[in-house]
């Protein structure tokens, strides 16, 4: 049986960022997940929320921290300092987050030439956050033969101004096909296959190239050039400066359907982090568990013939919603936490769930979760104050009374609610003991 | 056959019905080693779960007689290296590797076996020839004009790394009280293991076998050296089923019996451990009272001297071995699903600084390397590692599988030890140093 100090389920955005937390302080961390998900899903942005008529991200927050049930009503106030923290993360990572809680949100392209909001990008996307001056043009340009972004569709939906969500979109929009070398030919030509070719220097140089003089023929003035989310893999800072130094317009990447290269890279960085700090990572098998009689949990994943069993001294749940695995429906239409299984908050059985999918209020099974008091301890339905488990800290979209999809507030409360279960953990107890060890983890980093 | 019939016997093959679990997120083709290197392979997924469809769909037709696997649509499936970390790596648990891996014995099925497919199957024989004529063998499998001939004729790369033999086997080296068949007359379980040594302890790196054997005692247990053939994976990997099942078979007839009296079966092949414990029933449906029996008592030493350790029951009196150890996680290891005990083992060890690699594959996944056409795939796929590996300055290298570690040796030219050699060497280390020589032949 292996020994931890504490079990993070879930290597997604809230369990990394929990995990690394308590890396930093010491303790000896085991993450275990079923796979990979939910960084390799996301756009690679940070989504802290967009709600109807919020001109911030800061507004966003408030509005839905207002919300009855909402994890913001408590994760709100520690946001600003999740968010500085995994910015200084990422910068030593080589990735910047560009934008801040402040900011407006903005009307990004996105790959089916729509837009969607955001404040807060990595900076190979950053350039689509600036206002559009009059006389801007926007030149979306793709690769040949490849299939998940075709710049003439998106181009002639951003032609509309009704895509740009009430602001103020570019001038002129062109769509731009180029042959880039060596591809012509290539079957299957995937985001990973562009992304992975960006990282050859000699290739890049090439294909830069050859963007740089299509525009140069076709577009004159100021504008913005937004590619397919593949300026890299591994080499991404070094790609960014090399199309930044060689194309006429201020290229930005746009994230494209799964797997997302940005949230690889976002992934990539956590994990080399989490290493770096002694904590590790299992990834394969589906974990249940069960609270010990001795104040400890017990966590088995099915292994080759036998168990892998892991018992730790506390338990942290970012094992996502229903659409991270956290949760399933029964064909009963009951609703099972698949790791404890914890009373989940949702619908009610027999609930009429394929309704209306698209109702603009949210799927009923959007904002199901794990209920837990303000220290994201669990608790019973209808009995808020009483804790299941002092050991026990549920983090990320597993959280119940968030509909993350329509107020993509997803990235905020895994990170808001990642470092504070690890708060919690490391600390005795209340918030304000939590703060000390925050300041000691600090302490531990600047040692 | 009735609609039940067919979704309950559907039910029972959890290998191939997982392709219905698929989200189609191309998590999968994140994580392959092969797709990242070359066009030939287009990712798990699409040869995966998205053609299991129409395996499938032909089999589930009404009148079909229940469901088998059918070739594949997609011949690219032969690339696949199998090296497992698809379905590790999958949010939605479908068998991808395995999928595949039944796909090309099913798209192989019905046809002769290509000849150097079979005899790469066939590591018992060549091992038995091998050392009768170690010598020879090893001089002509060492020849550049004979290699070239073998590429020319039955296409095994002219660069592939291929092992020596040993002049004797491990077997022959050890005492006759430790090759008995299961007899009831052993010492209990609890003082006593079976060893599972595999084709490479046997043939070509007895050393590592001694180590086993020696560091297993140095923890008070009797070792067991049952008769023992391959474990059949060189011959699942080459979609050889029926051999392999036969392999299976007589393995399990012997070890069968250890395992119901409460015996752990240890190997120091990380790759035979797996195949015990679960490649005879998800790759050969063999599921039987013996087979599961074996799979429980099987053990990876690593995993075994870990639970041990665990337990309060390891000698930790290590000397010291000032020196920093590359370490390279095989992709059969990480199927078990067990973590990476070697790791952890060697913190115990006074001054050794391991460093995880933290490297995919080292490309050469079985036999998938030695093949002509894939021989550039392989080392395209290690090349990182290798080059993490002669960057480290160490000269020195450990990995729990021995295919792995002459893929590394031969492209690094740096000597490469099972972990299992390294904790021997570091009980040696910590005796005093007159009486017990060490153990290394």
């Amino acid at each position: 049986m292996a020994r931890a100090d504490v079990a993070v389920v879930g290597a997604g955005l809230a369990g990394l960022t929990a995990a690394i937390h308590l890396a930093q302080a010491g303790a000896r961390v085991q993450v275990l997940a079923t796979g990979h998900a939910a960084t390799h899903w996301a756009p690679g942005g940070m989504d802290v929320g967009a709600t109807p008529g919020a001109r911030s991200a800061q507004e966003a927050v408030d509005h839905l921290a207002r919300l009855d049930g909402h994890p913001y009503r408590f994760l709100a106030g520690g946001l600003p300092a999740a968010l500085a923290w995994l910015r200084s993360l990422l910068d030593a990572e080589g990735i910047n987050l560009v934008g801040g809680l402040a900011d407006p949100l903005r009307a990004i392209p996105t790959a089916i030439g729509s837009t969607r909001l955001a404040a807060i990008l990595p900076d190979g996307m950053a350039a689509a956050l600036p206002p559009w001056a009059p006389g801007e043009t926007l030149v979306v340009c793709g690769p040949a033969g490849f299939r998940e972004f075709w710049p003439d569709a998106i181009a002639a939906s951003l032609r509309r101004g009704s895509s740009w969500r009430g602001q103020a979109g570019p001038s002129r929009v062109e769509a731009l096909t180029v042959e880039l070398p060596g591809l012509a030919g290539r079957h299957n030509l995937s985001s990973l296959d562009l992304a992975r070719s960006f990282d050859d220097p000699d290739w890049r140089l090439l294909a830069l190239d050859t963007i740089a003089r299509a525009i140069e023929g076709r577009v004159t003035g100021p504008g913005r050039l937004a590619l397919p989310a593949v300026l890299g893999l591994t080499d991404h800072p070094a790609v960014l400066a090399a199309a930044r130094a060689r194309l006429p317009l201020a290229p930005f990447e746009v994230a494209l359907v799964p797997p997302s290269v940005p949230g690889l890279r976002l992934f990539a960085a956590l994990r080399a982090t989490l290493r770096r700090h002694g904590g590790r990572i299992q990834v394969g098998e589906a974990v249940h568990g069960r609270l010990g009689e001795t104040g400890r949990v017990e966590l088995r994943a099915p292994a080759a013939a036998r168990e892998f069993v892991l018992s730790a001294g506390a338990l942290i749940l970012a094992t996502g919603g229903i659409a991270g695995g956290g949760i399933v429906a029964e064909q009963s239409g009951g609703l099972v936490e698949t790791v404890l299984g914890l009373a989940v908050e949702g619908p009610p059985v027999g609930a009429r769930l394929l309704d209306d999918p698209f109702d603009p209020a949210g799927h009923p099974l959007e904002s199901a979760g794990i209920r837990t008091d303000t220290h994201l301890r669990p608790v019973a339905p209808g009995a808020p104050d009483s804790p299941l488990a002092a050991n026990v800290r549920i983090a990320g979209s597993l959280l119940a009374g968030q509909r993350y999809l329509r107020e993509r507030c997803g990235d905020g409360v895994a990170i808001a609610s990642g470092r504070l279960a690890a708060l919690e953990l490391l600390g005795p107890g209340p918030v304000g003991a939590a703060r000390a060890v925050a300041a000691a983890v600090g302490g531990t980093a600047q040692r | 056959m009735t609609i039940a019939e067919l979704v309950a016997e559907a039910t029972a093959q959890p290998v191939g019905l997982s392709a219905d679990e698929c989200l189609k997120c191309n998590v999968c083709t994140t994580v392959c080693p092969v797709a990242r290197v070359t066009d030939l392979f287009p990712g798990p997924k699409y040869v995966g779960p998205q053609a299991q469809r129409f395996r499938l769909g032909t089999t589930l037709s009404p009148g079909s007689g229940g469901l088998s696997v059918v070739p594949s649509p997609d011949r690219t499936v032969d690339y696949c290296s199998g090296c497992g970390l698809c379905t590790s790596a999958c949010p939605a648990d479908v068998k991808i590797a395995e999928m595949n891996n039944r796909a090309r014995a099913a798209a192989r099925s019905g046809h002769r076996p290509r000849f150097r497919d079979w005899l790469l199957g066939q590591t018992d024989l060549t091992g038995r020839l091998g050392v009768l004529a170690a010598p020879l063998a090893n001089w002509s499998l060492h020849n550049r004009l004979i290699r070239m001939l073998i590429d020319r004729l039955i296409r095994i790369d002219r660069r592939a790394p291929l092992p020596r033999f040993s002049r004797r086997t491990l077997r022959s080296r050890l005492g006759r009280y430790r090759r008995s068949a299961w007899s009831a007359d052993a010492p209990p379980p609890d003082r006593a293991v079976v060893y599972f040594h595999g084709c490479a302890a046997n043939y070509y790196e007895p050393h590592v076998g001694q180590a086993a054997i020696d560091v297993l005692e140095r923890n008070g247990f009797t070792v067991i050296v049952p008769p023992q053939v391959c474990c059949g994976l060189p011959l699942i990997s080459n979609g050889l089923y029926g051999q392999a099942r036969s392999r299976a078979r007589q393995n399990l007839d012997v070890l069968a019996g250890y395992a119901r009296a409460g015996y752990r079966i240890v190997g120091s092949s990380t790759s035979c451990t797996h195949t015990l414990k679960a490649e005879y029933r998800e790759m050969l449906d063999i599921d039987d009272a013996d087979a599961r029996a074996v799979a429980g008592a099987t053990w990876d030493i690593c995993e075994f001297l870990l639970d041990l350790h665990e337990q309060g029951r390891l000698d930790t009196r290590f000397g010291t071995l000032d020196r920093t150890l590359p370490y390279h996680a095989p992709c059969q290891l990480r199927s078990h699903g067990i973590g990476l005990p070697a790791l952890d083992l060697f913190e115990l060890v006074p001054g050794l600084r391991a460093i995880d690699m933290d490297h995919d594959c080292c490309g050469i996944a079985g036999t998938y390397g030695l093949k002509s056409e894939k021989y550039d795939i392989a080392m395209a796929v290690g090349a990182p590692l290798f080059e993490r590996i002669r960057t480290s300055g160490a000269g020195q290298a450990a990995c729990d599988s021995e295919t792995c570690r002459w893929q590394i040796a031969s492209a690094t030219e740096a000597n490469l030890v099972h972990p299992v050699e390294i904790l021997a060497e570091a009980y040696a280390a910590g005796d005093p140093p007159n009486p017990a020589p060490p153990t290394r032949p």
